[in-house]
């Protein structure tokens, strides 16, 4: 197939759709009525759940506040609570960023500019929440076996071993593998950026 | 008086459509990557070429207008995509392009398709428009690059398509 043979395939394709398809006012009645905000709307559920939880979990340590009986863990819950708030703030920031509304009256660079940038900060926001999710973890880990754990000191330690370690492996393998996906995305983006701006 | 300018402007964007719709048929599908997907892309930018009809001011011609609608709508729709979790339902599927008949040419454009996905988003831009044997002028209008960089970046283009062709 030559490029001449992509350009015969790119009219003939064309003329196909043109026979055959009929757009008629019923169908631009029906999705005129339509919303078609309600899809992007879904997009953000995964997001809007995640953060339910977090300030959810969020305000049950601070209920339980007074059980933290030390300068320390008291430090602990307010830097939990904190990081629970924070995390799903920087979430919604970067989902609500994809959010905006089309400007047709750009050209298709600047378009194109604009969707690189948004890209790229949706990447290292991302990036950032992975990354605070480890000192989340282990504060975490710290407040459940002090607000749950009733058992001897010994199952505590046991316990808090067994999470770090898990905790830690599960979130160690997941964010090598999501820093992967976005180091690669970034580059792309960084390239395409740059040669944009050349 | 109201009403007939409307029902007017209604009939003249739907003829427009009609006569343009392999246009958005093209772009909608090389912008994605499965039917239903295109479908809600082509639902979009009829949507906002809808919506924006009164802005189309007749200083370039209407499919000149409607490439820079499409390919914007197009690169919004990017970032969407990547991150949906659920598609809309199919009785919200207002556009459903038919198969082609054809067979032969069926295997072609997705031959074309598959060289073109693997360039990156300004080269893509670039070579829809080629491909639909617009001018340098035009290209460089629509994109909102420079006329002589449009012939740099076609000729490279045309040079990586080429090898890719051959090694396939």
């Amino acid at each position: 197939m030559e490029l001449d043979d992509f350009k015969n395939t790119w009219d003939e394709i064309g003329k196909q759709v043109e026979e055959k398809q009929n757009f008629n006012p019923k169908i631009l009645n029906k999705m005129s009525k339509s919303k078609f905000n309600s899809k992007l709307q879904k997009i953000a559920i995964p997001e809007i759940i995640a953060s339910i939880i977090c300030v959810g979990s969020a305000i049950y340590i601070g209920f339980q506040f007074n059980l933290l009986d030390t300068s320390l863990f008291k430090f602990i819950g307010v830097s939990t609570i904190l990081l629970f708030i924070l995390l799903p703030a920087i979430s919604l920031f970067s989902v609500q960023q994809l959010y905006k509304s089309i400007d047709i009256n750009k050209s298709y660079a600047e378009t194109l500019k604009e969707f690189a940038v948004q890209k790229m900060k949706f990447c290292k926001l991302q990036k950032l929440n992975i990354t605070m999710s480890y000192p989340l973890l282990a504060l975490l880990m710290i407040l459940v076996t002090k607000l749950f754990g009733k058992h001897t000191n010994d199952e505590n330690a046991y316990f808090m071993i067994f999470g770090f370690c898990f905790g830690y492996v599960v979130l160690l393998f997941f964010s090598k593998w999501v820093f992967k996906k976005y180091n690669g995305i970034i580059q792309q983006t960084e390239d395409l950026l740059n040669e944009l701006t050349a | 008086m109201f009403l007939y300018l409307f029902m007017d402007k209604k009939d003249t964007f739907i003829k427009a459509i009609n006569k343009n719709i392999g246009l958005i048929f093209k772009v909608s599908s090389i912008y994605t990557h499965n039917n239903e997907d295109r479908n809600d892309l082509s639902q979009e930018i009829i949507y906002q070429l809808w919506k924006s009809f009164d802005s189309f001011q007749q200083k370039s011609s209407l499919s000149t207008w409607m490439y820079r609608v499409a390919m914007n709508v197009a690169i919004h729709n990017l970032k969407m995509t990547n991150r949906k979790v659920s598609t809309i339902p199919l009785d919200e599927q207002f556009i459903n392009f038919q198969d082609i008949d054809n067979s032969e040419i069926e295997k072609k454009w997705e031959l074309l398709r598959r060289h073109i996905e693997s360039l990156n988003l300004l080269d893509k831009g670039i070579i829809i428009l080629y491909l639909d044997n617009k001018s340098h002028e035009e290209i460089a209008h629509i994109i909102g690059i420079s006329k002589s960089n449009v012939g740099t970046k076609l000729s490279r283009i045309k040079e990586k398509l080429k090898k890719q062709i051959l090694n396939s």
